[in-house]
């Protein structure tokens, strides 16, 4: 009569006694919340962590090796880092300093940085940056707080006045260029023109760590004329330390799970054993063995399923719970790579709950008839 | 008359390892079960009733002989065409009715036809159910129904694959006499449509009811009074039950 007799008897059958089949479910419950839930927080973690080093595992920074004597770039050092750059990012010779910065009667020490193209690695908050810098300067956020300053306003540098074109964006990450107590001014305005080190602005990790390895083997081939400063294999390393934590996490949230299967095992025993005649009748009356375990498995397979769903709606409550509570942005917390830990733990849940279930099942299929009628 | 008869044991023995002792539980026993017929057989205890009726019901392969139903041999059967041919041909009743607590009076009787498709199943076994005079209590829980309507719901569990022999084990055992008999008259009335009816039983009472009465005393077969059948008579019946040859 129905398509399903298997899995309507096996409702039936959990529904007769409801408080052992949820606590039966409640193992899987807690096993795959904290697997999906462990899981997520170690990937959100390691997406924050990225997202933090990202600045700093992007840029390389080359400037000549002072330790061997080399005090300023040669052109062909600025040819070979422009040749390595090419096709990875963007090399930008950066003249440094620094200098007292005046504006409406109040002064401050600030870094500054020249180059006629600031666009590649830095951002405006208030203004824009023009692609070259030919006149005016950009001004670093904290400077132009203690100063009071903002887009058209006037400052004065060692005696030379400057209209401000941009005021810089807060640094978000850690990145060797710190724009914050910082102005850009354009390159002829220093005395000594140049640049003392070239920040590479690559596209990523990979392409970062490919120009500080071909810069080494280029320049520093005979001898090591300059020092390239590149954090991107450090931050793989980072990278890879999160994977493991992950890993770590989600094997200790397994361990859960199993206790959650031994629990439906034993409910599964107690509950066949019980319903031996039950089950005794079924195989008299001319269900075959098969359909007995189907039914039972199936009942087993349930208990999983209706766990899995149960943990992983707690543990999107968690993950929610995570981004309402904490500084995290929903970019990373609602990010897609979260998502194979949920059905990691859902998998992982329902599958152990069949194989607890299996043994029970088999062993009641196949009890001899006139066995469990004799009960 | 070439008709086989629905079930039939031909120099049935059975023999099994009771305790590192070898118990024959039935020897050489012969009974053939017509169609519409209604066979009591009785026993006391230990004379291996319930082992006869299983090996009629096909839940028990005997130890030699052979077990026919439609004139096919069943002893030759693989454990799944033993089951196909026990749906279709044999419907039980237990003394301890057996019914599934948590499921209504219908579809307890529906049990049997869940697992294939089987469109009839429905109307059948309401019709089955007000036949036994449960018809109003077919919503009914097992724990919501007195013995004899219990009893009465495992009958019509029973009959609805529409077997050709109904076996019942102390049928009457968990009942008082007058609810005993109203469920013995229902025996009765399945005979009427020609599905015949085996109940092994203490119970004298049921030997009013049946066409016939054999009797089992230590494994063998006597036919005891009553009309018609071919019960055998076993031969040696001075052997004792059980001989230390295992």
């Amino acid at each position: 009569m129905s398509r399903l007799p298997a899995v309507r008897l096996a409702v039936r059958n959990l529904n007769r006694n409801r408080v052992r089949s949820v606590l039966a479910a409640l193992g899987i419950v807690i096993g795959v919340l904290a697997i999906a839930t462990l899981g997520v927080f170690g990937n959100v973690l390691q997406l924050a962590a990225t997202d933090s080093f990202g600045g700093i595992g992007n840029q390389v920074v080359v400037s000549p090796n002072a330790d061997a004597g080399v005090e300023s770039f040669s052109e062909r050092d600025l040819q070979t880092i422009r040749r390595a750059a090419e096709g990875h990012g963007v090399a930008v010779p950066l003249v440094t300093g620094g200098g007292l910065v005046r504006a409406n009667d109040s002064s401050t020490a600030a870094q500054l940085y020249g180059t006629n193209d600031p666009a590649a690695l830095f951002d405006a908050s208030a203004g824009t940056i023009p692609p070259r810098l030919r006149s005016g300067v950009l001004v670093g956020s904290a400077v132009a707080e203690s100063l009071g300053v903002g887009v058209g306003s006037t400052v004065e540098i060692d005696g030379n006045r400057y209209r401000v074109v941009a005021v810089l964006a807060p640094a978000e990450d850690i990145s060797p260029v710190t724009p914050d107590r910082a102005v850009v001014l354009p390159t002829d305005e220093f005395v000594d023109g140049t640049p003392s080190q070239v920040v590479v602005q690559a596209d990523s990790r990979e392409d970062a760590n490919a120009v500080a390895t071909e810069i080494r083997e280029r320049a520093n081939a005979r001898e090591q004329r300059l020092s390239v400063f590149e954090l991107s294999s450090i931050v793989d390393r980072i990278g890879d330390f999160f994977d493991l934590l992950n890993g770590f996490l989600v094997a200790l949230a397994a361990l859960s799970l199993v206790v959650a299967g031994v629990a439906i095992f034993n409910v599964m025993l107690m509950s066949t054993n019980e319903r031996r005649g039950e089950i005794g009748v079924l195989r008299a009356v001319g269900v075959r063995k098969r359909d007995v375990l189907r039914t039972l498995v199936v009942e087993a397979a349930l208990l999983g399923v209706l766990g899995g769903v149960v943990g992983l709606c707690l543990s999107v409550v968690a993950v929610w719970a995570l981004y309402q509570f904490t500084t995290l942005g929903l970019d990373v917390v609602a990010h897609p790579s979260n998502l194979p830990y949920l059905l990691l733990a859902f998998g992982f849940g329902v599958t152990v709950a069949l194989v607890s279930g299996l043994y029970p099942a088999w062993k009641a299929a196949n009890l001899h008839p006139v066995e469990a009628l004799r009960g | 008359m070439t008709v086989a008869p629905p079930l039939e044991l031909s120099d049935v023995t059975k023999e099994y390892d009771g305790g590192g002792e070898l118990v024959r539980a039935l020897v050489d026993v012969d009974l053939r079960v017509d169609r519409g017929e209604f066979v009591s057989v009785v026993g006391p205890s230990g004379s291996g009733k319930s082992t006869m009726l299983n090996t009629l019901g096909l839940l028990d392969v005997p130890t030699t002989g052979t077990v026919r139903v439609d004139g096919r041999d069943a002893t030759t059967m693989t454990d799944p065409e033993r089951t196909d041919a026990r749906k279709e041909y044999v419907g039980f009743v237990f003394q301890q009715f057996f019914l599934i607590p948590s499921l209504t009076a219908l579809e307890n009787v529906l049990l049997p036809t869940e697992f294939h498709d089987d469109p009839g199943a429905d109307e059948r076994a309401q019709a089955l159910l007000e036949r036994v005079g449960l018809g109003d209590r077919l919503d009914h829980t097992p724990n919501e129904l007195s013995g004899g309507q219990k009893q009465r719901v495992a009958i019509a569990r029973a009959l609805v694959n529409d077997p050709a022999v109904v076996l019942a084990d102390e049928p009457t055992g968990n009942l008082d006499q007058e609810t005993g008999q109203t469920v013995l008259g229902e025996f009765e009335r399945i005979t009427d449509r020609d599905v015949a009816v085996v109940t092994v039983t203490h119970d004298p009472l049921v030997a009013d009811y049946a066409d016939r009465t054999v009797r089992l005393v230590d494994g063998r077969l006597t036919e005891e009074g009553g009309v018609g059948g071919r019960a055998s008579q076993g031969d040696g019946a001075d052997r004792p039950l059980s001989e230390g040859d295992g």
